[in-house]
């Protein structure tokens, strides 16, 4: 599983990698890290004309504290930095878990914010080897239009694994997309795409450069749950943010991960025990919503049901940690 | 293709390399270097065999890196870690804990741990569990690992008293 | 049979061990710490060329269409193979498994319908070998790959061995009509009359999954065939000797011109015991490019390569009386072999002999039926099927005592064998401590503050275990030789064919010559690991290393001490038998004061009017016909808790007490049991291949999911030595009897932690542990312990 042929452009500067994503279009690849886009190139899942690598620009590295208290940090962050950065996790201790949890600490050494944040979607039915995957039928990802974990599905629905979105989604984190000519600011919460071929807005000639948090005093928590601790990624994670204290719980959010092609956020349950506070009863009450919330789930790296079942473990168990906070 | 002149520090010596686009740290360490302790495994960042030290001492993954983002750059392999001959208090805690069997994780699993040390001379159990769960290996159980790297501390103090007696 | 005269006996040596039982470091591991250590993918030869494998999509189909013209046509290909270079050639992996069978059933099982080394016309399951290229590198090699054309016809595939039975069913192999492959009982005792007998009976079914051995080197081949005559092969695996023997009748050479070179192996696991299709591939590759050749598996292509467990269905019968005796197992079989048998079908046997030998019996009964299927021919996994089948076992026993109002510990220890016990095929067990095991085990897990105290969803659970230290049977020998040199030095090199996967046999053999020599094992030094250079060895499985080649080293040293004795006890006026050789010196046992160096004693034995260089030379084989000298016994306790909400297990603490006859090194024991321990627990909760139409679908080291670091509980261990009267020093083996007693101790608490429920299956994934919990008494009673 040698990489395949291409051209490996190093940059050092935001503009020079914007204007050379300007000019290479969708042949290009930004490569950040690498840990995701070399395990995708290898399996010859993508195949880029040109690898473009931002690992030397050092202005999309840096976390900035802001004057009303939050933090912009740079999507060249390295998840390592992240984890033991002071401010990161004491201002937002669920996104330091979040990003711990990700993979090993071998990967967080390497891969970036930006990368996980832009995690391509997984499915295993075409995350194997070229080899491997000419005795499966083309699908949406290998130019077909097919989707093998729901057949009679128009879309691809391969899951996005990616943790640290979750937390930031709750968090009201908002990206900044940049290409050659201009930026745009875009809360988290609209980047992603319930599609698992097309999984962002984001366009071929942009760049996340940056994820900007604003102040947060909630109470905020995430678990996941893998089928091993460590290098591993989730058969299901969630976030979760309250106001208030104790039962009292006036603003509540709720976001899924890895059960689907995109982060799913909660509204029902999070509504019902915005109204009821964070009683038992109103929490059970939220679980037994969740099920509607989720859509059509698939047994993609775990059957359907058991993630439906462990959405609604999450929830419930992120509802109590909230309350006892 | 394009060829690259590179140069790349590996444990202390300084090669100048004509490299490609698509070879890989590892590649390079293997192949063109011929340094055959750091070993290929997966290539896909899943099993760690292929595990060297960067310059902050911090663990990485050889298979996942292109080779020239290392241009400039210092890094240590499994070879390295000796000095004058000696081996390094990890190397030593492995062999005296009986922290390797087929061997064939060793030079990854010793790599990580090194990283871990470097950070954390006298590790938690958390600590351990987090640096060690990138790596594969089955023969150990990964108990006598641990056993060693908690141990790392105890075997570097009584060589650094043995050498100021 | 009574215990052997020994011919070589050294009491007055013997009677006090100096360096067998110490902790031993690894010899080789400054090489291994270092990065020094040699494994074949570090391998490189002058000219080598990079091979690489096209396999079948399919799981059954016709080639209608093989063109290799355009790969033949890349610059830098070198050759490109497909089954018109390999007509004729049976790649006999399994030469052993067939003659063995035939030995023991008097029948022969077919071998010409083993596994070919490339599809000819039909491809039977996916990851079959259809052509291969050589090329100046691994891209060249790549790029070739994609440049052969085949054009299949799908035909119908029969995927499951329920199906495959079936009037029907799409066939695998013609000569295999309905997809059977071989129906076998096993009767042993009086299984029938134990049954009728019987107050009771208890059942369960269990089923276990696909795996894969995981071992952290992948598979590899160099290959040097440049030269006609000899044919040179450097690989990772349990057997030189096997490899031998499959790969010179294959090409049509002399043993001895075919020389295997294991260098260092990264684990085997029962799973690198035979020839493999890509070592065939690379020998055509490198004989038809006159170069040498390296085949390394890239990522998937791993499971592909890798034979291991199949689908495994037990249905089990446990025959009993009211007053906890066991009375006979009755267990039956069906096996997945998928699309070839050979081997699956030989092994299973052992399944049915192992789980019953722990109890005296007054029946056992093992039916087995080996279905094929379009699936990857399967072998075995770490541990054999006795992993799987003693979680069948053990659940049920449990089931017995509880049936009873009985603790399973009482229950074993009222049906465990003990020494001198017949078993029902005849073995004699001349060690045996089961019962202290199962005491030990029961003390140190503090079980009886436990059992059937804990809180719901929280267990313990009790499983023994009994492993066979050698098994003959593969040939009418199971030799293995040794030879012991003695420099003028004084420092010993120790010659042996036994590769060291892992366990640390290599350091084993060097204590034992060490301690007939009375030297420290580190002024030995190992040869090891090429048949031009080592004697006879049939090789690291059946758990032969300890007592088999052990025996053989002792024999050797013992003939080298006796040569460097005739010397010495004329320098000190004494009769060789009054000799001793201790802590690197020659001592007159009657008189203490009076001794040489062992260094001075074999400078002078050259060095002298004689001139005599020394070279113990000895072997060991079984006296019996068939089977072992020796059993190993094992008793393991598990705590778990369940989580009753996600249905993850977490292992907290495995206890362990193993009679291993004699500890040689408790460095490398512990080592081997803790590597059991997270094997078998990983093979019980976590590893299983998912697959979709012979397709799997997690072949990787992320999703086939071996648990690492966090998963690990705490162990205890406990050695229990009985000294073996056949074993070197006492000792058995220690290699493969903990990991089939582990697996099911954790399913016997997982049972226990839902009150009593069995649990039907194996990996115990989380969403099977909530269907488990769905069906037990502990949902219907809301969490409570019934």
């Amino acid at each position: 599983m040698l990489l395949p042929d291409h051209q490996y452009l190093t940059v050092d500067s935001l503009s020079d990698c914007l204007k050379a994503l300007r000019e290479n279009g969708e042949r290009a690849q930004v490569v950040a890290g690498g840990t995701d886009v070399i395990f995708n190139m290898r399996l010859k899942l993508f195949e880029p004309d040109v690898a473009l690598s931002i690992r030397r620009v050092a202005e999309l590295q840096q976390v900035e504290e802001l004057p009303d208290g939050g933090l912009r940090i740079g999507a060249g962050c390295r998840l390592v930095d992240l984890v033991e950065h002071p401010l990161v996790n004491e201002r937002y201790p669920a996104f330091a878990d979040a990003v711990r949890a990700v993979a090993s600490a071998h990967i967080r050494n390497i891969a970036t914010l930006g990368g996980n944040i832009c995690l391509k979607t997984r499915c295993w039915y075409t995350n194997n080897s070229e080899q491997w995957r000419q005795g499966v039928k083309e699908c949406f990802k290998t130019d077909g239009e097919l989707c093998h974990v729901i057949k009679s599905s128009s879309l691809c629905h391969a899951i996005n694994n990616a943790d640290t979105p979750l937390p930031l989604i709750t968090l009201g984190a908002v990206l900044t997309l940049q290409n050659a000519d201009q930026r745009r600011e875009v809360p988290i919460a609209e980047f992603y795409r319930k599609d698992g071929m097309d999984h962002t807005v984001l366009a071929p000639d942009e760049l996340v450069t940056h994820v900007t948090l604003p102040p947060v005093a909630d109470r905020t928590v995430f678990l996941k749950i893998a089928a091993r601790q460590g290098m591993d990624f989730s058969q299901a994670a969630i976030a979760a943010r309250a106001a208030g204290t104790g039962a009292d719980a006036p603003q509540v959010s709720l976001v899924l991960g890895s059960i689907s092609m995109a982060p799913i956020q909660l509204d029902q349950p999070a509504r019902t025990v915005e109204a009821q506070g964070l009683s038992d009863e109103a929490i059970e009450q939220a679980v037994a919503q969740v099920r509607a919330e989720l859509g059509e789930l698939t047994s993609l790296y775990a059957r359907a049901s058991y993630k439906s079942h462990l959405a609604k473990v999450l929830v419930r168990r992120a509802l109590k940690a909230l309350r006892e906070m | 293709m394009a060829k690259h002149m590179i140069s790349l520090t590996i444990n202390g010596d300084t090669y100048d390399l004509v490299v490609s686009d698509t070879q890989t740290l590892l590649d390079v360490i293997r192949g063109d270097i011929g340094l055959k302790g750091t070993k290929r495994g997966c290539t896909t960042g899943a099993c760690g065999v292929c595990t060297i030290n960067d310059s902050k001492g911090r663990a990485i993954l050889s298979c996942m890196t292109h080779v020239l983002e290392w241009d400039c750059e210092s890094i240590t392999t499994i070879e390295g870690l000796e000095s004058n001959g000696e081996l390094d208090a990890i190397q030593r805690a492995f062999i005296e804990y009986g922290a390797v069997q087929c061997g064939s994780c060793t030079p990854g699993v010793i790599m990580s741990a090194k990283a871990l040390l470097n950070a954390h001379p006298q590790p938690t159990e958390e600590q351990i569990n987090e640096a060690m769960s990138g790596v594969l290996c089955r023969c150990t159980g990964h108990v006598k690992v641990k056993e060693a790297i908690r141990n790392a501390h105890r075997i570097r103090e009584a060589s650094s008293h043995a050498a100021t007696d | 049979m009574p215990p052997p005269t020994d011919p070589q006996a050294i009491p007055a040596q013997e009677a006090e061990l100096s360096v067998v039982g110490k902790r031993q470091p690894r010899l080789d591991g400054p090489q291994k710490v270092t990065g020094r250590s040699v494994f074949t993918d570090d391998v490189v030869l002058p000219g080598m060329l990079a091979g690489k494998i096209l396999r079948s999509q399919h799981a059954h189909a016709r080639i209608v269409r093989l063109d290799t013209s355009r790969a033949e046509a890349l610059p830098g290909v070198k050759a490109v193979i497909t089954a018109a270079h390999a007509m004729g050639m049976a790649a006999s992996s399994t030469e052993s498994a067939g003659e063995a069978s035939r030995r023991r059933t008097g029948r022969a099982i077919k071998l010409k319908t083993g596994e070919s080394v490339f599809a000819d016309q039909v491809v039977t399951y996916i990851g079959e070998e259809i052509a291969a290229v050589a090329a100046l590198d691994e891209a060249t090699a790549e790029k070739a790959l994609e440049l052969i054309e085949v054009e299949y016809e799908p035909l119908p595939a029969t995927m499951d061995s329920r199906r495959a039975v079936k009037p029907g069913a799409p066939q695998v192999n013609p000569e295999f009509p309905g997809n059977v492959w071989s129906e076998d009982i096993d009767n042993y005792g009086k299984p029938d009359e134990a049954f009728e007998s019987a107050d009771f009976v208890v059942e369960g079914k269990f089923e276990a999954g696909v795996t894969h051995n995981l071992y952290a080197e992948f598979h590899v081949a160099v290959v040097d065939f440049s030269r006609p005559d000899k044919l040179k092969v450097w690989t990772p695996t349990q057997t030189s000797y096997l490899m031998q023997h499959s790969l010179a009748p294959a090409f049509g050479l002399s043993l001895n011109q075919v020389q295997i070179i294991h260098l260092n192996t990264g684990g085997a696991f029962s799973g690198r015991g035979a020839v493999r299709p890509h070592h065939y591939v690379a020998a055509l590759l490198s004989r038809e490019t006159r170069r040498p050749v390296k085949v390394f598996s890239a990522g998937d292509e791993e499971f592909l390569i890798g034979r291991a467990l199949g689908k495994n269905r037990y249905k089990t019968r446990i025959a009993a009386n009211k007053d906890g005796t066991l009375k006979a197992f009755d267990m039956s079989c069906e096996m997945d072999g998928g699309a070839v048998g050979n081997e699956v079908g030989y092994f299973g046997w052992m399944a049915g002999l192992c789980n019953a030998w722990v109890f005296d019996l007054e029946g056992n009964r093992f039916r087995r039926k080996v279905i094929l299927t379009h699936q990857r021919p399967n072998f075995l996994g770490h541990g054999g099927m006795m992993v799987s089948s003693n979680c069948a076992v053990a659940q049920l026993v449990a089931k017995v005592a509880k049936s009873l109002d009985m603790d399973p510990m009482d229950l074993l220890l009222k049906n465990a064998v003990e020494p001198g016990h017949t078993g029902l095929s005849g073995e004699v067990f001349a060690s045996c401590g089961l019962k202290e095991c199962i005491e030990t085990v029961r003390r140190e897990s503090g079980w009886d503050d436990k059992y059937g105290k804990l809180p719901p969803f929280h267990g313990i659970g009790v499983a023994i275990g009994a492993m066979a230290s050698g098994a003959k049977g593969a040939f009418k020998h199971d030799t293995s030789a040794a030879m012991v040199r003695v420099g003028e030095d004084g420092l010993v090199t120790v010659y042996t064919g036994i590769p060291d996967m892992g366990q640390g046999t290599h350091t084993t053999m060097a204590m034992i010559a060490a301690e007939v020599l009375g030297i420290d094992a580190n002024d030995v030094q190992l040869i090891a690991g090429d048949t031009d250079l080592t004697p006879v060895d049939v090789g690291a499985f059946a758990q032969r290393g300890t007592i088999t080649t052990g025996n053989a080293t002792r024999n050797a040293a013992i003939d080298a001490r006796n040569q460097l004795a005739k010397h010495a006890a004329e320098k000190l006026a004494t009769e060789q038998h009054n000799l001793v050789f201790r802590n690197g010196r020659v001592i007159r046992a009657d008189d203490p004061d009076q001794s040489l160096s062992f260094k001075e004693v074999a400078y002078a034995t050259l060095h002298g009017m004689e001139g005599r260089c020394v070279m113990g030379r000895g072997f060991f084989n079984s006296p019996l016909p068939y089977g072992t000298m020796a059993w190993s016994f094992d008793a393991q306790v598990a705590e778990v808790k369940v989580d009753p909400e996600t249905g993850q297990i977490q292992v907290l603490k495995v206890t362990v007490a193993h009679d291993l006859g004699r500890t040689i090194n408790p460095l490398a024991v512990e080592g081997q049991i803790d590597g059991q321990v997270f094997s078998a627990m990983s093979q019980v909760i976590y590893e299983e291949l998912v697959t979709d139409d012979g397709l799997f679908l997690n072949p990787s080291r992320l999703e086939y999911k071996m648990p690492r670091t966090y998963e690990m509980p705490e162990i205890s261990h406990h050695m229990i030595e009985t000294h073996d009267p056949y074993g070197p020093f006492g000792a058995k083996e220690v290699g493969e009897g903990p990991v089939v007693v582990t697996g099911a101790a954790i399913i016997a608490a997982v049972s226990d932690a839902l009150g009593g429920t069995l649990i039907p299956e194996m990996p115990m994934t989380p969403i099977r542990v909530l269907k488990a919990i769905r069906g037990s008494e502990l949902y219907e009673n809301g969490g409570q312990k019934p």
